[in-house]
């Protein structure tokens, strides 16, 4: 599979800065999927799960709060202004990152995403990992 | 020759101005620390973030998308009317030159708009920085105490936010931003931004460019392009302030450390002073006592 290079910065710093084969963004008219060689496009993302899949075929959740995403045809960059992304080595790990991830929705839930599906995709995403 | 009590208060006292300057250099350094990790996090996004809004501003120059090259935030106005200029100073002194170059600064971009009878509206972060101006009579039209010093993202956020909303509703055609930023661990670097509207000139005008790399609606793009810039400005402000504490703080850092070093010297030759007044009292003992016996015999 063709690769290409996605960074997600929040203003604390960089949260994901790797080679990946596909990512799946939340965007304000719905979830669309970047490949290598996408067209150029900038748009706007609202709060969800962002799904990346890395060149190991592992698939890595990371919540995002409102966010630009500029696609380029091998590069992706995408700032957000909040982003938890729910890994860890251990299930306490996991829960506790997921637990953090819900804080940061809790903050965004004046917004008009549909927050119980954006949470069961963290729980299913969570699960997946323990 | 002073008095040997005099010059003992006097080492005493810079001993122990001495003591309190080391003290808030040791202060200074802990809190640079801090403030200088928290502006390399943030640089990052800021660059980005910059970045990618130079690229549209400039493919909308370039390309004339969707009809948006008349958008307010897009186009320099060449004679403006009415400018916002927002200072950010410390709100608190001994920091060497850090609060007056900011001060010094504002007034020359003040003085240059005057001169082209271009009206100013001035906006304060910081309180030095306002004293300065109030004591000069200049007006001001806004202004924040405490935010320099701690920087807060929604306090930060409304200020700007009055800006943002004057520049869109075309009450002003400008928004600068002076502050002095932190270069590195000894020096500060002034900086004067325009925010509002967003520099297009840099951008290079190129062919091989996509037409079009925005969705494709045209109503889309104002929007996503709105709410894209209010990010901007306002994550703009922010790092402003960031910046601004880190440098603050490196500035007092070498302030203080001056101010040590200078009551050191101080003490020196102070001490030197000392002995040679004690010793010249103590001759004038041995004078006193052998003339006493010299009398005697």
């Amino acid at each position: 599979m063709e690769k290409f290079k996605l960074e997600i910065l929040t203003p604390n710093g960089e949260i994901f800065n790797d080679d990946v084969v596909s990512v799946v963004l939340p965007g304000q008219e719905g979830e669309f999927g970047v490949l290598a060689g996408h067209a150029s496009l900038t748009t706007l993302l609202t709060s969800g799960v962002v799904d990346v899949e890395k060149e190991d075929k592992t698939v890595e959740s990371i919540l995002i709060k409102w966010g630009v995403a500029q696609i380029s045809e091998d590069k992706v960059v995408v700032l957000v202004e909040g982003a938890v992304a729910i890994r860890g080595e251990s299930e306490s790990e996991v829960a506790k990152a997921l637990e953090e991830a819900k804080k940061l929705l809790d903050d965004v839930a004046d917004s008009s995403t549909a927050l119980a599906s954006v949470s069961a995709k963290l729980e299913s995403a969570a699960q997946k990992l323990i | 020759m002073a008095n040997l009590k005099d010059i003992q208060r006097k080492i005493k006292s810079v001993s122990s101005t001495q003591k309190t300057t080391r003290a808030m250099k040791l202060v200074s350094t802990a809190k640079l620390r801090r403030a200088e990790e928290l502006a390399k996090r943030s640089r990052l996004y800021a660059q980005k973030m910059n970045q990618v809004l130079a690229e549209i501003a400039g493919r909308i120059e370039c390309n004339k998308v969707g009809g948006l090259e008349k958008n307010r935030f897009f186009t320099s106005i060449d004679n403006p009317k009415m400018v916002d200029i927002i200072f950010v100073t410390a709100d608190k002194g001994l920091c060497g030159g850090f609060n007056i170059q900011t001060i010094k600064e504002a007034k020359r971009l003040i003085a240059s708009f005057q001169n082209d009878k271009v009206k100013i509206r001035l906006r304060g972060v910081g309180k030095k920085g306002i004293e300065f101006f109030k004591y000069n009579e200049v007006e001001m039209y806004d202004e924040v105490v405490g935010l320099s010093s701690k920087p807060n993202k929604e306090k930060s956020d409304d200020f700007i936010k009055a800006s943002i909303d004057d520049f869109i509703e075309g009450k002003t055609d400008a928004v600068y931003i002076v502050y002095n930023g932190y270069k590195n661990m000894i020096t500060q670097e002034l900086h004067v931004n325009r925010i509002l509207p967003i520099d297009t000139e840099e951008f290079e005008c190129n062919d091989a460019q996509p037409k079009s790399m925005l969705e494709i609606e045209a109503e889309d793009e104002e929007r996503m392009l709105n709410s894209l810039v209010d990010t901007y400005a306002k994550y703009n402000m922010y790092y402003t302030l960031i910046d601004s504490v880190a440098a603050e703080h490196s500035a007092r850092m070498q302030a203080m450390d001056t101010a040590t070093n200078n009551a050191k010297e101080m003490v020196k030759s102070l001490n030197v002073e000392f002995n040679k007044a004690r010793q010249a009292a103590i001759t004038t003992e041995l004078i006193e006592i052998i003339s006493g016996v010299e009398s005697m015999k």
